[in-house]
């Protein structure tokens, strides 16, 4: 994987609006046939990014290349990239057939291959028969496949897509999410896939880029971005997590102890090659899931423990979500897997004073 | 119950609801409506009427004769009135269009900070008295005019131009300057309304900025191209003043023929043939250019 062709590089790229950096130096690879997604709160400069690639922005500072070479200047339509934009921007005056063959039509393809290749890919996204009606009487669901088919017809290197599903309600999401990924597969065109939908890029992506004000804070895959987020940003952007702060007491080894005010001391583990020193403040990040829930007190030698109150319970069928406070400040998630052997579970109700354990390794330290 | 008698009924009761569901509608477009057919269609009845009564100098007769149409058409003063008129008018809204798409344009896509001033200034000349512009263009346009003087002081001409003033020209270049705003503010506003983002699809999509204009902006301003020709077209097709005060006798438009049947001719039957063919071709036209323009679809 690692040495297939890049299909877009971007370096050091910047944009600025008056005083604000929207864009700031974000440098990135991705590989031909990659579903790599942009991932970041509103705001963070992904549509900036996106407008940029696609030639519809100049930066002010950086480099564009597409299969090596540099396109930073150049006008979109000489760009082998499209995009298929988050309020669709189907034309108005034309109908979906004539919508879909615009693009065929400015690259000058005969007619009788543009009816075949329309047909073709209406068929593919479910909506043969469609040919003649105009945008205004689809649904948001069909006018985004007719806007995805659109951009794809002329199969571009890359295709950028701007929160595409945003609009849409969850059911047509997850359904419209499956297809993408098949259509994806199927014409092994690179994709760029930009969403503030966390859930949504962690199942959609080989590869994703989390950014916060205009920067790139990590690019990973999916399990290294949720396993070991860099920093406090990513770690809580990304799927849900607990956080203690406090000053490192002592460093042994891989391990890290951290005294944590009013709560006492926990083991962790800073990421590999991370610069912990003694009276350094750090953040523990530890996973909901990666907790345990006990009414006893757990007699596991090594394992972080801490006493709480049941505040509240979520019984989510396959699991069971439990919010305990440990503090007067503070409370902690814990996701636990309803399974019949830890009977003790079933008995826990609101109110009832617990403990909550987990391993040293479970709790990551992070230093930003 | 036969199929047709129950659908034949459903008809019925779906008829009776809507005009209950209607009724408030009905009620509020009443008084207007009354007023139109009052004061509009009823005049207009009684000129069609009379258009085909027999009438000499300050004389009605009711009884029916083709007389005032023949009258027209084989009156060759009235012919070329009728040629005029269409040439003036379509000569007008061609240089009306040249000129005001490109102002529309230019505001819609690249003046954000200068719209509201530009179409402030567009719409000030509107304000003025009427007459006050024609007379105003009069001694611009004369002999001695400054647009004469101030090409003869640069050396550009050696006579003053003759084809300033009394001419098809001058009607043309009054018109121009009266209609311009009526023009620009529709294709201002259809333009306008063309989301940035389906221009941006299109560039990706692989138009330059040409193809752009021609594929999507254009087509897309085509309602207000045809709200500026509604607007614009058929007061011109009825213009009498500008014609009468800067055209002289070889801009002779239908309009004057029209006001000389009536207030001087006293010959209300052949003003109202008049005023009827005029009339007809401007349906005509309006209905051919809707179905050219594919308006009904945009609409
Ligand atoms: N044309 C512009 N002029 C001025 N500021 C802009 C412009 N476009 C974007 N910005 C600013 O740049 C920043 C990044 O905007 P961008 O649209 O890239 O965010 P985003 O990550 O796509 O957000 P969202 O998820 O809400 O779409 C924002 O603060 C925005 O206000
Ligand atoms: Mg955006």
């Amino acid at each position: 994987m690692s040495n297939r062709e890049i299909t877009l590089e971007v370096r050091e790229l910047t944009k600025r609006f008056g005083s604000l950096v929207a864009v700031d130096h974000v440098s990135f690879e991705i590989r031909r046939g990659e579903f790599f997604s942009l991932l970041g709160p509103s705001g963070s400069g992904k549509t900036t990014i996106l407008r940029m690639v696609g030639g519809l922005l100049t930066p002010d500072e950086g480099q564009v290349f597409l299969g090596g070479k540099d396109i930073t200047f150049d006008p979109p339509e000489k760009r082998d990239v499209n995009i298929v934009f988050q309020n669709y921007a189907l034309f108005p005056h034309l109908n979906v057939y004539d919508n879909v063959a615009f693009g065929p039509r400015r690259h000058r393809w005969p007619e009788a291959k543009i009816r075949e290749e329309v047909t073709r890919l209406l068929e593919m996204v479910h909506l043969t028969g469609y040919e003649q009606k105009y945008p205004r009487q689809l649904s948001g669901g069909e006018k985004q496949r007719v806007a995805l088919i659109r951009a794809l017809i002329t199969r571009p290197q890359l295709l950028l897509l701007d929160e595409p599903l945003g609009a849409l309600d969850l059911k047509i999401r997850q359904s419209l999410q499956l297809e993408l990924v098949d259509i994806q597969e199927e014409t092994g065109i690179t994709f760029i896939y930009v969403t503030h939908d966390q859930s949504e890029a962690l199942t959609m992506a080989d590869r994703l880029a989390v950014m916060d004000k205009g920067r790139v804070l990590q690019i990973g895959d999916p399990k290294t971005i949720y396993e070991q987020p860099q920093n406090r940003f990513v770690a809580h952007f990304i799927g849900n997590t607990n956080m203690l702060e406090g000053k490192v007491a002592a460093v042994e080894g891989q391990d890290v102890r951290v005294r944590v005010p009013k709560l006492g001391e926990f083991w962790g583990r800073p990421l590999d090659g991370a610069d912990v020193r003694p009276g350094q403040s750090v953040t523990m990040s530890i996973r909901p899931e990666k907790m345990r829930i006990s009414r006893q007190e757990p007699e596991r030698p090594g394992y972080n423990k801490i006493a709480g109150v049941v505040e509240d319970l979520i019984y989510v069928g396959v699991s069971t979500e439990f919010i305990v406070r440990v503090s007067p400040v503070k409370t902690l998630r814990i996701f636990a897997q309803n399974i019949s052997r830890e009977d003790d579970l079933w008995q826990i109700t609101w109110d009832d004073p617990v403990w909550v354990y987990w391993r040293p390794e479970r709790s990551l330290v992070l230093v930003e | 119950m036969s199929a047709a008698s129950m659908t034949r009924q459903a008809r019925r009761v779906r008829f009776r609801y809507a005009f209950y569901r209607n009724l408030g509608l009905t009620l509020n477009i009443f008084p207007p409506f009354i007023y139109l057919m009052l004061l509009f269609y009823a005049p207009m009845a009684i000129m069609l009427v009379m258009s085909f009564w027999k009438s000499g100098f300050m004389t009605l007769e009711p009884a029916f004769t083709l007389d005032n149409y023949v009258k027209f058409f084989t009156t060759p003063i009235y012919v070329r009135a009728m040629v005029n008129t269409f040439l003036i008018a379509t000569g007008s809204m061609i240089a009306l269009i040249l000129v005001g798409y490109p102002i529309a344009y230019y505001l819609a896509r690249y003046a954000p900070q200068w719209e509201s001033l530009i179409l402030y200034f567009l719409i000030i000349p509107v304000e003025i008295n009427f007459l006050v512009r024609i007379f105003a263009w009069k001694i611009a346009l004369g002999r001695s005019g400054i647009i004469n003087s101030a090409l003869m002081s640069l050396g550009l001409i050696e006579e003053p131009l003759k084809f300033l003033l009394y001419s098809k020209t001058a009607v043309v270049i009054v018109l121009l300057h009266e209609w311009l705003p009526y023009v620009v503010i529709p294709i201002y506003l259809a333009l306008k309304g063309v989301s940035p983002d389906v221009i941006d699809a299109a560039r990706t999509l692989g138009s330059d900025r040409w193809s752009v204009f021609r594929h999507v902006l254009l087509p897309l301003s085509v309602p207000g191209l045809f709200a500026s020709f509604v607007l614009v077209y058929i007061p011109m097709l009825g213009e009498f003043a500008v014609p009468a005060l800067v055209g002289g006798p070889s801009a002779y438009m239908l309009g004057n023929v029209i006001e000389s049947q009536f207030l001087s001719a006293g010959n209300w039957g052949v003003g109202s043939a008049i005023g009827f063919i005029l009339l007809t071709i401007t349906l005509a036209l309006v209905a051919i250019v809707i179905k050219v323009a594919g308006v009904e679809e945009l609409m």
